[in-house]
């Protein structure tokens, strides 16, 4: 029975000491407790931010930590201590950075261009240069901060405006209403366009006496027709009415060859105004028709009365 | 009034008195411990049995309480790390908090029930009997003879047990990550590694060699304060014992951890 236990007695303190042994060891050899390391000094103006155990890192991989500090007369000697197994990242034109991250710890960055140059020698004292992420964020972020005020201000001024009743904001969206009101009147085109509805109002008087006189030469041509027969000296003599009536009309064509100019000119201006030039057409589709109905009274007239070729109209 | 100055004053000189008597006890332990005449034969058979009783008996259940312990402690501590995105303090959290921490805890509360009590029942039970009188009419030294194996065994046993428990749960680790995380073995143990730190391995082995050293004087203590005429004074100090055990484990749980953060 003793005998047996001493065996597990035994077997257990050598199996669990064994086993503790070993996993501190593993620990101690990954962490590089045998190894030897290579402690170089870097000098640095100041020790804030750097506590002996500030990670040493080379493109992102920790590679050794800060072992101790000495303060001098000239600034901060810090020593790093780099395993053997790292020490190959330090090279002569290695350049050592103090990074102070916004959220983290701060580390000692360690650049280095040329893996293949000399080794730092440990007796050299490279100086430790300062990252001031910090202050380059501050800048950084108080020019992000000017830029957020100047949008800010410009949508206040913006938002200012649509509130205020006699803003420009409000101003435009009147004059579009007055726009969108005024096209939707086809009367007012015109209006639009020309600037004034003297303009129009003339164009429509003249219009309208055109349509009456067409009108009215129309009947007078039928009267003219039935009183041919019955009183042709009359009619045709240079005092008569028809001789009359072509002075008129001649007149009238004259006018209507400046409306035309005018409407012309009007049809370049609203050529950017689709509906406008439309409705312009349409006017000057009217105007031609009156003109041409006029002309064709008139070429009527001149057929049936050839005042210029004969002098003497023969009587049927 | 004067009674009250009196009971504050007996109270106070009593306290000096037990805690004197418990330092001293303590100091002549400590100093047997590194004496080679505390290693004879019959104390190195009292140290076999007390282990085998306190470490190696105990052991299929202290594996089987770690592997259940360190499924769950892994289990929900790796659920919330994964859920809060905090996968990068996962190392410090099973080195910090499972090896450092929890692993002593548990195995010193293991041995102090277990192990704590029966040396409290014995040493009163011994004490009503009169057998330490016994042994020193023998001119055998009890320090050397029952004290020295018993606190040796209980520091042994106490950074052994806390260490394999905390080994258990490591390894329950690597199955409970593989299947939340889906981590390999290398980037376990790298994780591990990145948080470890043998300083806190070292502070943590002295603490754990501390609570036995504790967890076993102060039921030879209070076993020793058990009274000569009564039997019944017999549960009272396996009682009283156990409650300073536990307010020692506490004070020393609170000064280690004070030790490693400060």
């Amino acid at each position: 029975m003793t005998n047996n236990t001493e065996f597990k007695v035994g077997l257990f303190i050598i199996i669990t000491a064994l086993l503790i042994l070993a996993s501190i060891g593993y620990v101690a050899y990954k962490k590089d407790v045998f190894s030897k390391t290579y402690v170089y000094t870097l000098s640095s103006t100041t020790g804030e931010n750097i506590t002996e155990g500030t990670p040493v890192v080379f493109w992102g991989f920790n590679i050794g930590q800060v072992s101790s500090m000495e303060l001098t007369d000239s600034g901060v000697l810090v020593q790093i201590k780099i395993p053997e197994r790292n020490n190959r990242v330090i090279r002569a034109g290695s350049r050592f950075v103090l990074e102070k991250p916004l959220l983290s710890s701060s580390r000692i960055i360690v650049y280095t261009d040329n893996l293949n140059g000399l080794p730092l020698q440990e007796s050299a004292v490279p100086e430790l240069t300062v990252s001031d992420d910090i202050n380059e964020l501050i800048k950084r972020g108080q020019s992000i901060a000017e830029k957020l005020d100047m949008i800010t201000n410009n949508i206040a001024s913006i938002t200012g405006d649509m509130s205020d009743p006699q803003g420009d904001v409000k101003r435009i969206l009147k004059n579009a209403d007055k726009v969108t009101a005024l096209l939707a009147e086809k009367n007012s085109l015109g209006e639009m366009l020309m600037g004034n509805d003297e303009s129009v109002r003339s164009i429509e008087e003249i219009i309208k006496i055109a349509l009456d006189i067409a009108e009215r030469t129309e009947e007078i041509t039928g009267r003219l027709e039935a009183l041919t027969q019955e009183a042709g000296e009359q009619l045709y003599g240079g005092e008569g009415i028809l001789t009359l009536v072509r002075e008129i009309l001649d007149e009238l064509t004259v006018k209507l060859a400046k409306v035309e100019i005018t409407l012309d000119n009007l049809n370049k201006t609203s050529a950017e105004t689709v509906d406008a030039t439309e409705d312009l057409s349409l006017l000057r589709e009217d105007v031609d028709e009156t003109v041409s109905a006029i002309r064709n009274l008139v070429d009527d007239l001149d057929r049936m009365i050839p005042f210029k070729a004969e002098s003497e109209i023969k009587l049927p | 009034m004067i009674k009250t100055i009196e009971s504050i004053g007996r109270s106070s000189i009593n306290i000096f008195v037990t805690l004197r008597a418990t330092l001293l006890l303590a100091a002549g332990i400590i100093l047997r411990l590194f004496s080679r005449r505390a290693y004879n034969s019959a104390s190195r058979m009292v140290f076999i049995n007390q282990f085998y009783f306190t470490s190696v008996q105990i052991l299929p259940l202290f594996l089987f309480v770690a592997v259940i312990f360190g499924t769950m402690v892994n289990g929900m501590a790796f659920q919330v790390i994964k859920n809060l995105g905090l996968t990068d303090y996962l190392g410090r959290l099973l080195m910090g908090f499972v090896v450092t921490e929890i692993a002593p805890f548990v195995t010193v509360l293991l041995i102090a029930l277990r192990s704590g009590s029966a040396i409290n029942a014995e040493i009163a039970v011994m004490k009503v009997n009169r057998e330490l009188n016994t042994l020193k009419i023998f001119n055998i030294d009890v320090i050397d003879y029952l004290f020295v194996p018993r606190v040796m065994t209980g520091m042994l046993s106490m950074v052994l047990l806390s260490s394999l428990f905390s080994m258990t749960v490591l390894v329950t680790g690597i199955f409970i990550s593989s299947a939340i995380f889906g981590t390999s073995v290398d980037d376990y143990t790298g994780i591990l590694l990145k948080s470890a730190s043998l300083p806190d391995i070292v502070i943590v082995l002295i603490k754990c060699a501390t609570f036995g050293f504790f967890i076993t004087l102060i039921p030879i203590i209070r076993g020793l304060n058990a009274s000569e005429e009564e039997l019944t004074s017999i549960p009272v100090a396996v009682l009283n014992g156990m409650v300073r055990v536990f307010i020692a484990i506490v004070i020393i749980e609170v000064l280690s951890s004070i030790i490693r953060f400060i």
